[in-house]
């Protein structure tokens, strides 16, 4: 049995046969167990981090059933998961062999499970997790209202104190809930418990999040013998490329990121992702990165007995017009040289290719921001250049101003003619400025700042300002730049 | 170090057999004169061996001191700015862990595109070498810097000089200040900052420093105080100007 800390000290969360079979429940207080049982119980200590990456295991295995999975959340126990299968039933012959091939599959692997199939997940969770052994699993459409009505309030995924309240009105049963005048009870328990109760019975829709969005673009082989070697993954994305690129340029798109998913014989599966600076179609350039990137990984990516089925997914896409096909075979080119490289350079050694790129803000560390590199037909335009003078900027801007202490300035307002900053102290031979930068007021209250190009006597030229106002103390002094 | 061609047979004294040697060996195969990226200053120039910063060699630049860290980092954009305002292309710009990244409007102020400009974050060394390596292969590049954390390994500097043969491109490596290790580099440039030029209000107008050239193989070392003009991306002699008012007076009573 595992055990918890939960209110009141340490309680049992889960339970094997045996432990059932003596009569604990989970929820029950560990000393209380103790007392009855005596010392002969083996208690685990609960690993819930664990428990959430195996319950995200198993979610992406059972993909292969349909692409809508939904983990159960923390309030619904954290132990189970939705499966959308409408439209995907008739691929396995039918709701009943698919729910009995799932279980197959689940009992094979040894992991115990309760399925049901209604019309809402509400109903399917209630029946699954509140229903007799013996009452069916699946529930013809429209018989849901039906077969939700002799199960206890509890099963609507409810708080457990307003389920212990009803049960104290005399509204054990969800039958005796949807019976009962819904204002006293919308005015007593509050908007939630209505929810549940019609989401249950299908009168409102119960919105769904997915582990992971079906592509519209995706390809996958499964193999007869799984394979594990690096040339055979490369060759078959390629052929997976191949097929997309027909679809991408039907449709004059491009892909910009794919993510390739392995899926290992023993269930496990792994992604990679591929981020492209420019929108393809070229299945050699998507093989080529991929090559290195698997260069790059190398042991890390471990083929375990080896991989049965690849799946190539376009996760975002980006214009492509259709081009001309060369009838040589050259080396493309781009627009720019930069982007192959910055592709190349991202797979090889998987660090951040960044772009600066100029912004509509008159604060420095607001005026450029630092993009992943893309090539984009649009020229940025730095200000600067024109006939206007414009203030000079340093060549190194500081992420935050690092504190100038120690220092002198001979007027309360003027610059300041030395300091200490990085344990050096600075002596002023030039200063100029002030340039006053008032903070933007639409997003927060920042003081103004009037900054200061100074010299020392080195040849250390630096940009700093100082923050405040000397009629309103606190006044600080802080170094923002470093200028070539 | 410099060794002018046959100083080492100067021990020969019949000048015949020279040249029955020389009729032996035969006349010297042509000199392949590589491209290169001239300073601009007759004074810099004609110390390079080719009359400019060889291109498709490798060259090391170093702070003087941690003060002059922006300073280095300011002379090798300048240069990188200079190679790239001659023709179309883009530079790379690798930069290893202790190494700020540049800000945008401040390439602006020293004359280079921050758009041309592809920066590659790294974390070690090893990666910074990696990723340099592997622009040089890269087509439609000018130029290539990385900015490593530790001196220049005699290994990796043969790895890169080799790499970047033939391929035009200007490769700098900028090294912290002190961390000297012996390796291929062609050049090694110490820079320090300076005070900078002024304009008639006493201004600061353009970026001064101390360049010293301290190793320039087939080449003479030196040392100048340099000026870094933005918009014409030229480099000018700040001494001639400023510090010889003899001079300057001179021209100004000839244009009186």
């Amino acid at each position: 049995m595992v055990a918890a800390l939960g209110p009141g000290g340490l309680r049992l969360t889960a339970l094997d046969a045996n432990a059932r079979a003596m009569g604990l429940q989970p929820g029950e207080p560990l000393a209380r167990a103790r007392a009855r049982i005596g010392t002969g119980i083996v208690v685990h200590p609960a690993d819930r981090p664990a428990d959430a990456a195996a319950l995200e295991r198993l979610c992406l295995w059972a993909m292969r059933y349909t692409p809508v999975v939904v983990p159960f959340r923390e309030s619904e126990g954290g132990d189970g998961f939705f499966l959308d299968v409408s439209g995907s039933s008739h691929l396995f012959g039918g709701e009943e062999a698919l729910v009995s091939d799932l279980a197959g599959r689940l009992s094979a692997n040894a992991i115990p499970a309760r399925i049901a199939l209604a019309d809402t997940p509400g109903a399917a969770f209630a029946l699954a997790r509140h229903s007799g052994p013996g009452s069916p699993r699946i529930v013809a459409p429209g018989a849901g209202a039906a077969a939700l009505r002799g199960l206890p309030v509890i099963a609507l995924r409810i708080d457990p104190a307003i389920a212990e309240s009803l049960r104290k009105l005399g509204l054990r049963r969800i039958g005796a809930l949807a019976d009962a005048p819904r204002a006293p009870l919308a005015r007593r328990f509050g908007e939630a418990l209505l929810l549940r109760l019609d989401q249950a019975l299908g009168h409102r829709p119960e919105p769904f999040v997915s582990l992971s969005e079906a592509p519209a673009f995706s390809a996958s082989r499964g193999f007869l013998d799984p394979i594990g070697h690096q040339n055979i993954i490369v060759a078959t994305v390629r052929h997976l490329m191949e097929e997309l690129a027909h679809k991408l340029a039907a449709a004059g798109l491009g892909a910009r990121c794919l993510r390739l998913i392995l899926h290992r014989v023993d269930g496990h599966s792994s992604s990679l992702d591929l981020g492209l600076s420019e929108p393809t179609r070229c299945e050699s350039t998507v093989a080529r990165l991929l090559d290195l990137r698997l260069d790059r990984l190398g042991p890390a990516l471990d083929a375990g007995f080896g991989f049965e089925t690849l799946r190539l997914d376009v996760t975002a896409i980006g214009l492509l017009a259709p081009g001309q096909a060369a009838l040589a075979i050259v080396p493309a080119l781009g627009a720019s040289g930069l982007g192959p490289l910055a592709d190349a350079l991202r797979q090889r050694i998987g660090r951040r290719a960044i772009r600066l790129e100029p912004r509509a803000s008159h604060i420095p560390e607001r005026a450029a921001a630092q993009t992943p590199w893309r090539v984009d037909a649009v020229t940025l335009h730095w200000p600067g250049g024109g006939a206007y003078a414009k203030p000079r900027r340093p060549l190194v801007l500081l992420r935050r101003g690092e504190a100038a202490e120690e220092v002198i300035a001979l007027a309360p307002d003027g610059p300041p003619q030395r300091f200490r900053w990085r344990r050096r102290l600075h002596r002023i031979t030039h200063a100029e400025g002030p340039e006053r930068i008032a903070g933007e007021w639409w997003h927060e209250t920042a003081p103004t700042r009037d900054y200061y190009l100074v010299e020392d006597e080195s040849g250390c030229r630096l940009w700093l300002y100082r923050e405040g106002n000397y009629s309103a103390p606190p006044v600080g002094w802080f170094v923002q730049g470093l200028f070539a | 170090m410099r060794r002018p061609r046959g100083t080492s047979l100067k021990d020969v004294q019949d000048a015949e057999a020279l040249i029955a040697l020389r009729d032996l060996v035969g006349s010297p195969p042509p000199l392949i004169v590589p491209a290169c990226l001239p300073f601009g200053l007759p004074e810099i120039d004609a110390r390079l061996p080719h009359g400019g910063l060889a291109l498709g060699s490798l060259h090391e630049v170093a702070p003087d001191s941690d003060a002059d860290a922006a300073a280095a980092l300011g002379f090798t954009l300048a240069l990188v700015a200079r190679h790239l305002a001659q023709a179309e292309g883009e530079a790379v710009l690798v930069m290893g862990r202790g190494h700020p990244t540049p800000y945008g409007h401040g390439l602006v102020d020293l004359g280079l595109d921050p758009g041309r400009l592809l920066l590659f974050e790294v974390e070690t060394d090893t990666e910074v070498y990696q990723a340099v390596e592997e622009s040089l292969h890269a087509q439609g590049l000018r130029a290539v810097a990385g900015l490593v954390d530790a001196a220049l390994p005699l290994k990796q500097s043969r790895r890169l000089h080799l790499a970047a043969g033939g391929t035009g491109l200007l490769l700098l490596i900028l090294r912290p200040a002190q961390a000297v290790e012996a390796n291929v580099a062609a050049t090694r440039w110490r820079i320090a900052g300076a005070a900078a030029s002024r304009d008639r209000f006493g201004c600061i107008l353009k970026p001064r420093w101390r360049v010293h050239l301290d190793r320039c193989r087939n080449g003479r070392t030196g040392h100048w105080l340099l000026e870094w003009n933005h918009a014409a991306h030229r480099f000018g002699l700040a001494g001639t100007l400023a510090d010889h008012a003899p001079e300057a007076s001179q021209g100004r009573c000839a244009l009186g």
